[in-house]
């Protein structure tokens, strides 16, 4: 093999193990979304089900952090964008003397770890409701109120690095034409300013957007009465996890690739519109520009109408899907696997006994159940008594049993007693 | 040609912090007329243009517009159209949005805007390409929307700031011509910013020559080419071969140079320098390349130079003899093509003959730099 | 001054000069510089019940910060080594992450910057798309594949490599990998911004001199993306240094990290201005390492965020 081929290969080696280790988490959550079992996991793979969004859609606090996570993330995209954009239009005109200290303190929120910015609004705004001579309830110390000042500290710095990248390809000739034309200050930006910067604005709203929705670090001081999913969604997972949790990463994940797509499909459309005008004569352009097919020549499209059908026909399916059987199947076999064992256990305490009288010692260890065997113990205790709970639950509270041995976990399992809160 | 509103620069001054670019600037600009700034860049034409437009206010002394001062009114409130070096067309707007941005302004009705861009894109012989987006456009075609979108603010004063410095040279040549008909046929006021100096002797009714913010001359174009009143406007605006020397005697509105190589010269002293200039002073002659012409070698005299010839170019319509000159610089001397017989003089002394009335003599200054 | 603003309404408006100006002072000294200060004040004051505020016991004190080095009072050891050992390994495996992500991808930003083709473009949406999912959610995925049951131990054990499970939480393997996983998108993007604007004919004209692949990219692409590589090294840096959800969820029981004390302080033991000594301490100690660190390699503050 020649030198060059190797270096080939091990370029795609490297791709594959670095997007196995990006995307490879995701899909695993995502698939354990769909199997039976009350803790998430895809091995052994037991039923198709599809309970889980069943249970995620009946959880309030899930339901009411989607909704504060909704409120917060609106007010901190018009925070964030308005500041991030009048942040950026001052960084291109500010005096050329204050230019690196101004870039350098609007830019040190992006570097400032989450939890001193929440610690900060908090300790800050707490003060100033106190100066004000406010009670606790007022406004200011308002959960909704401080989460959206937090989070927009540096979300607004993001946003600013956005609509700078755009406001220098501006060319500030075209304000100074509007005014000349005789444009208010107001209507230049609207009528100019405003349509160049669209996009740039629009990216920096979803981007601000996403980062509210996402952030735990600050908004983790400061949400008070008004908890965002991911505060809850922290709570759960700390607490113990189930594949409800599952659920909903898949709903996030299925709904991003769609976003993805149809961002894609829209940019390869424009692409293809303009190329078509440019083709154009003078005429077509008076009449009509003739739009090629939104499909063709656009794979992105093309991948978001199969996504499309994918998703109708498992909605579908689910809807007309019943699990029951399976896992009524599947309990079954494993109480005759449990009662195989039993009998197998009897019949080596059995021979056991044999071998004792014949010869000592030896007993105990060959009596102790292999360790890679997780089903071990639990299920001795487990499938009559749980319903819906598979043996293996135990993992759930691994900081708290120290993870040691799967043994005897089902019986003080967390996740035993949260399946009926489902 | 109708009476427009004329444009008044009354002792004005721009200062940004120390740096002086605009130095007490007096220019009286006629309505109706084509009215150019020219000098090289950095020398505050820009800056003069932005000032009346609106964009600067000047540190002392006043803009006026049709008589009325115009300090305190914003550039939305002058009825002055700028077009800019770049144009600034909307990008995002199509050809008839961004002629008509004015009316929009106005709230003037979709309808009216359309029937008004159909107008101006048949003056502009663009019809039909109201639906382009500029980004469509070839550069003399964006030239013309940019022209089309100041005349649809109907102003009283178009200001140009190099507007044809981006075109290649043939676009930019014909575009003169376009400029001027324009011109003529709206007859409101052209101010023109320009380094170009073929530019501004075409078009212009009258033009003010710039250095380093100081207005050197303001005149015809004839008289900015024929009679400079320094050195700076006599070496920028064409070609044009220096003799340095001393004021030696005047006589009446003539003067002899000893020049520092050629010996003595005789030469007119430039209007604006009659009676101001004294014996003794530093001066500078300026005689035009074809303006001098050969004669009898040896012929002595003070309208006669000899030299030595360095090289010979055949540019077809003229024959370019390029001598030792004075101080470094060559004289050049072109002579027209008329089908006559030309010999080769490299390397050989020559005698060249000017008429006084074309050499000038204006004091001793800076001259442009090539 | 008064110059710069009468140009600046002069440009603006006074309108939109209004609004402009009134943004981004609430932003800059309202939300930015404001709240640092009187977080750093806080630190110093004793933690007194809301009415004694103001009141005669509201002191400034250096309380806050001996407690983070020599513990309570009258405490059995001289040191409060918890703390400060939470304080250390919070730091060097904030290090050690940041290495980590700067080795695994630099050569995908690299990859990704001088390749052309179609192909580019779906990786870049495939990076992207895993950093819009929470963070949370992040790492509960990664808790779900190192878990006792997960996928790892079930190939590990099953393939008869490991005969009991691997407890990857109590290690710390999964915490790592999680911190690793969350950043690295902050790694790639400045680098990969930066060598995409590396003229490829530089790589070539290396290559052509006969330079061997370690040698471009030590003499070429990287001095090149030098910008790119500090601004990544100092955001995932700060980032991991400044995590609280991963190690929350992904740190075994005995291992913290030192914004989960910081939280511990806000939360359970509602001792504000200690938290805040905390707090101001955690900042300071990774801005100074970081300015150290680009000083040592000559980057300017600059060109961070590029």
């Amino acid at each position: 093999m020649n030198p060059d081929k190797i270096i080939r290969y091990s370029i795609w080696i490297y791709l594959a193990i670095f997007f196995a280790y990006l995307l490879g988490p995701l899909i695993i959550m995502s698939a354990t979304a769909f199997n039976s079992p009350g803790f998430p996991r895809m091995t052994p793979w037991e039923c198709l089900t599809f309970d889980w969004f069943g249970a995620l859609f009946r959880d309030e606090r899930i339901l009411n952090g989607i909704w504060n996570s909704v409120l917060v993330g609106i007010g901190t995209v018009i925070m964030s964008v308005s500041m991030g954009l009048a942040g950026a239009l001052m960084l291109t005109q500010i005096w050329p003397k204050l230019r690196a200290t101004y870039y350098t303190i609007i830019i040190a929120p992006i570097l400032i770890p989450g939890v001193v910015l929440g610690i900060s609004t908090l300790v800050f705004w707490d003060r100033i409701n106190r100066m004000l001579g406010l009670g606790a309830d007022s406004f200011l110390s308002n959960g909704l109120f401080l989460t959206i000042i937090g989070q927009s500290t540096f979300i607004a710095s993001y946003c600013m690095l956005v609509l700078v990248a755009r406001l220098q390809r501006y060319d500030m000739t075209l304000t100074e034409a509007a005014l000349d034309l005789g444009a208010t200050h107001a209507q230049a930006f609207r009528k100019v300013l405003m349509p160049f910067m669209f996009p740039a604005i629009a990216s920096a709203g979803v981007l601000a957007f996403l980062a509210s929705f996402e952030n735990y670090n600050t908004t983790t001081f400061t949400f008070g009465e008004y908890p965002t999913l991911t505060i809850e969604l922290a709570q759960k997972v700390r607490y113990g996890i189930t594949p409800a949790i599952s659920a909903l990463a898949f709903m996030i994940v299925a709904l991003t690739v769609f976003f993805a797509l149809v961002n894609e499909a829209n940019i390869k459309r424009k692409a293809l519109i303009a190329e078509a005008r440019k083709d154009a004569t003078v005429g077509e352009l008076a009449g009509k520009v003739e739009v090629p097919g939104f499909l063709s020549r656009n794979p992105a499209a093309i991948a978001l109408i199969v996504l499309l059908i994918g998703t109708a026909t498992v909605v579908g399916s689910a809807m007309a899907y019943s699990p029951d059987q399976c896992i009524a199947g599947v309990q079954e076999q494993k109480r005759l696997e449990t009662e195989r064992r039993i009998q197998e256990l009897r019949d080596q305490r059995a021979k056991d006994a044999a071998e004792k009288s014949q010869q000592e010692g030896g007993a105990e260890t060959q009596s102790t159940p292999k360790p890679s065997n997780n089903s071990g113990f639990g299920s001795v205790f487990a499938p009559g008594t749980l319903e819906g709970s598979d043996s293996d639950a135990g993992d759930a509270a691994p900081t708290d049993s120290g993870g040691n041995n799967s043994g005897f976990g089902n019986v003080f399992d967390p996740n035993a007693l949260q399946n009926d809160d489902n | 040609m109708s009476a427009g509103v004329g444009v008044d620069l009354e002792n004005l001054w721009i200062r940004f912090g120390d740096f002086v670019a605009v130095r007490d600037a007096n220019v009286n600009i006629k309505g109706g007329d084509f009215f150019s700034f020219l000098g090289p860049s950095g020398c505050g034409k820009t800056t003069i243009l932005r000032a009346v437009s609106g964009f600067l206010d000047p540190s002392e002394g006043n803009v006026l517009i049709g008589g009325n001062n115009m300090q305190g009114i914003g550039p939305n409130k002058r009825p002055t159209a700028l077009i800019f070096q770049n144009l600034a067309l909307f990008p995002l707007m199509k050809v008839w949005e961004n002629i008509t941005f004015s009316m929009e302004i106005q709230g003037a009705s979709a309808r009216e805007r359309r029937k008004r861009a159909d107008e101006l894109l048949d003056m502009i012989a663009l019809p039909g390409q109201g639906d382009k987006l500029p980004s469509e456009l070839s550069g003399g075609q964006k030239q013309r929307v940019a022209i089309a979108r100041a005349l649809c603010a109907e102003p009283d004063v178009l200001l140009l700031d190099e507007p044809l410095s981006a075109l290649d040279l043939k676009l930019r040549q014909h575009m003169r011509t376009e400029l001027r008909e324009i011109q003529q046929r709206v007859g409101i006021t052209f101010i023109y910013i320009t380094h170009d100096q073929g530019e501004a002797l075409t078009m212009s009714d009258d033009i003010a020559v710039m250095r380093a913010g100081v207005i050197d001359q303001i005149g015809d174009g004839k008289t900015i080419y024929n009679d400079p009143s320094t050195a700076f406007a006599a070496s920028f605006v064409g070609e044009n071969n220096v003799f340095r020397g001393k004021v030696s005697k005047i006589i009446g509105n003539e003067a002899l140079i000893s020049t520092n190589r050629s010996g003595e010269l005789h030469a007119r002293i430039s209007t604006a320098n009659q009676g101001k200039l004294q014996v003794g002073d530093d001066a500078m002659m300026f005689i035009r390349p074809e303006a001098l012409s050969l004669a009898p070698t040896g012929t002595q005299g003070d309208h006669y130079v000899t030299a030595q010839v360095n090289h010979e170019e055949f540019e077809g319509n003229t024959y370019n003899i390029f001598t030792e000159g004075d101080g470094g610089k060559e004289i050049k001397i072109s002579i027209p093509n008329l089908g006559q017989s030309f010999d080769d003089h490299t390397g050989q002394p020559i005698t060249l003959e000017y008429d006084v009335s074309n050499a000038v003599v204006v004091p001793a200054g800076e001259l442009a730099s090539e | 001054m008064p110059g710069f603003l009468k140009e600046f309404f002069n440009r603006n408006g006074t309108l939109m000069g209004s609004i402009m100006l009134g943004l981004v002072l609430f932003w800059v000294i309202g939300l930015i510089i404001l709240p640092q200060l009187s977080m750093l004040d806080f630190s110093f004051r004793p933690n007194l019940p809301p009415p004694e505020i103001g009141g005669p016991k509201d002191v400034y004190t250096l309380e806050n910060y001996k407690y983070l080095i020599y513990g309570p009072e009258g405490g059995s050891q001289d040191y409060n080594a918890v703390d400060l050992a939470v304080f250390y390994r919070t730091l060097v495996a904030a290090v050690l992450v940041t290495l980590f992500n700067l080795a695994f991808c630099y050569p995908i930003a690299y990859y990704l910057g001088q390749t052309k083709g179609n192909h580019i473009r779906i990786f870049a949406l495939m990076l992207i798309i895993p950093y819009w999912i929470n963070e949370i959610l992040r790492a509960f995925a990664l808790r779900i594949i190192f878990g006792e049951t997960g996928v790892f131990n079930t190939l590990l054990v099953g393939s008869g490599i490991f005969d009991t499970p691997f407890d990857f939480i109590r290690n710390d393997v999964a915490l790592y990998a999680g911190l690793g996983y969350a950043y690295i998108l902050l790694m790639i993007f400045p680098i990969y911004n930066v060598i995409e604007s590396l003229d490829h004919n530089q790589i070539e004209a290396a290559r052509d001199l006969g330079a061997p692949w370690w040698r471009i990219h030590w003499r070429v692409v990287i001095p090149y993306a030098k910008p790119g590589i500090s601004s990544g090294c100092t955001m995932v840096f700060m980032l991991s240094a400044g995590a609280l959800a991963a190690p929350q969820i992904l740190g075994g029981p005995s291992s913290l990290w030192f914004t989960q004390l910081i939280y511990q302080q806000f939360n359970d033991n509602s001792d504000w201005p200690q938290g805040a000594a905390y707090a101001i301490v955690l900042l300071v100690t990774c801005i100074l390492l970081v300015l150290a660190v680009m000083r040592l390699f000559k980057v300017n503050m600059g060109d961070i965020g590029k």
